[in-house]
């Protein structure tokens, strides 16, 4: 039986200001799409962070794919696709040679196939010989998205995917990261302040609030579990719990 | 999609990542001509100076000018060497910096050292470059043929290289740990260890408290090993073997601050300085 995509055990960081995360504990089956939701400062950047290796954790563990960090970080990351909203593409780079570089680093034979195929899964063929710079926000964003899933990893890793796309390029873009995980086996791990692409992408949500997990269960279940209509309403709870200490 | 991509054995794939990290820095490179500067612009900066300086003196004094006119050419095309070697190093990981790149480097099964090698490997295309231009230069300008000085050089530039490489891993480790104000660094680091290793000159020039420094100093001995060298003299077997030491100890401590500055950088987190 296949390790799940992500297990990451009683993970603990703490900085100068206090404990960013404190006890985090979360599973990734394989083919599942997980949402990690919370309020700002609730610990979800330094999680993922830590899920990736590139923060070491005080205490606690990591294994993806069965391979523990830090130790087999590079067998781990094989099957390890990451992208973020909030990083940019490189000034110096056109998108095609972008692409081909991380299909390099990811060890593809055929980098170049594998990232036109990527580009016009979602839709942006016609951008492969565009300069970074000359991108839109919500371009970047599908180009990152692109970067990530070319080597069809078993892992995607997304924070803030869609936070500068349109709705109709978002809904291609959920529409697009369902089928991977259907066809491919590929487990999500999604960060989002958006409550309802959340609950259209993810069959299961983890809420986290001041650096622990404080739900986590389908959005149904959750919102039931605290007496709300939707995820929206948890979310704004917490965030209030948070503000009040 | 069809079916998943086919990728390389871990041998293979560790090979190609070297050479992406490579081609990306071409990139760069190719695209950002103002980046040339320290490629070719002052290299010829440097060797139309001392070049210039030397010859000036050489017109003005006896035979002791003439040698000084020799040193200040052989010195510049050494330091040169140095200079390439550890500008391309840093400046290259500074790009990773400066464009955010490195989580998203990170988040790959790139190692550690596969980049550094990339980097470097690039590097050397460019130290070609620099240290072709100002053999070109000191050739054209000032009759200064660098063969001249025989095969002996290619081991102490080797050295060099080598030296320029150690303390590139110094600046990228004080990068990693203190951010971009360890950013000056890259270049200002090298105008310490020029005077100091006697770049153009024998160490006895310097003020008598800076000799023992400059004495532990590999830089000190490969140039003495280069100008005597140019002079004519014999393979100076001491001076390249405390160079040799020097630089092997040198390159093992960069690395090992390397390696520390990361483990401090991953522990606390400094990755969102760049995200």
């Amino acid at each position: 039986m296949l390790p799940p995509a992500l297990v990451a055990s009683q993970l603990v960081k703490a900085y100068r200001r206090g404990r960013a995360v404190d006890g985090v504990s979360l599973t990734v089956s394989r083919g599942e799409r997980v949402g990690l939701l919370g309020p700002n400062g609730a610990g979800k950047t330094t999680t993922l962070l830590m899920c990736l290796g590139a923060v070491r954790p005080d205490a606690g563990t990591v294994e993806i794919l069965g391979h523990r960090l830090p130790r087999e970080r590079d067998r781990a990351m094989r099957g390890v696709g990451f992208a973020a909203g909030y990083l940019p593409l490189p000034d110096h780079m056109r998108v095609i040679e972008y692409l081909r570089m991380f299909g390099r680093l990811a060890g593809l034979r055929q980098p170049g196939l594998a990232a036109a195929a990527a580009l016009e899964r979602f839709g942006v063929a016609h951008l492969a010989r565009a300069m970074g710079t000359e991108l839109s926000s919500g371009q970047k964003t599908l180009v990152g998205i692109a970067k990530a899933v070319l080597h069809r990893p078993d892992l995607l890793v997304l924070d803030e995917p869609t936070a500068s796309l349109d709705p109709d390029v978002a809904l291609r873009v959920r529409t697009a990261l369902c089928e991977i995980s259907a066809t491919d086996g590929t487990a999500l791990l999604v960060t989002s302040h958006n409550m309802v692409e959340v609950e259209r992408l993810c069959e299961r949500v983890v809420f986290l609030s001041a650096g622990r997990v404080v739900a986590d269960g389908t959005s149904a279940q959750i919102t039931e579990d605290f007496g709300r209509d939707d995820l929206e309403e948890v979310f704004l709870h917490l965030a209030g719990v948070r503000e009040g200490g | 999609m069809p079916g998943r991509p086919a990728t390389f054995g871990p041998l293979a794939a560790g090979v190609w990542r070297v050479l992406a990290i490579a081609q990306r820095h071409a990139y760069v490179l190719r695209r950002s001509p103002h980046r040339l500067f320290d490629v070719v612009v002052w290299p010829a900066v440097d060797v139309v100076l001392f070049g210039s300086i030397g010859i000036f003196a050489a017109s003005r004094s006896g035979t002791g000018a003439q040698q000084v006119a020799l040193y200040l050419l052989v010195g510049v095309v050494l330091w040169h060497v140095v200079y390439q070697a550890q500008i391309a190093l840093a400046t290259g990981f500074l790009e990773e910096t400066w464009s955010r790149s490195l989580l998203s480097l990170m988040v790959t099964p790139l190692r550690e050292w596969e980049y550094v090698l990339g980097v470097a490997l690039f590097g050397l295309v460019k130290l070609v470059f620099g240290v072709g231009a100002v053999a070109l230069i000191a050739w054209l300008a000032y009759a200064f043929k660098v063969t001249s000085v025989g095969f002996g050089l290619i081991p102490i530039a080797a050295l060099l290289l080598a030296v320029g490489w150690a303390i590139a891993l110094f600046v990228i480790g004080l990068v990693l740990r203190f951010g971009s104000g360890a950013e000056a660094l890259a270049w200002g680091i090298l105008f310490v260890v020029m005077p100091l290793s006697g770049t153009f000159y024998p160490v006895s020039a310097l003020p008598g408290v800076l000799r023992p420094v400059a004495q532990l100093l590999p830089t000190t001995h490969a140039f003495a090993a280069g100008r005597a060298l140019a002079s004519g003299q014999p393979v100076p077997w001491g001076e390249f073997g405390m160079a040799l030491g020097g630089t092997t100890a040198m390159l093992a401590a960069g690395i090992a601050f390397l390696v520390w500055m990361l483990r401090i950088f991953r522990a606390r987190g400094f990755i969102t300085r760049y995200s």
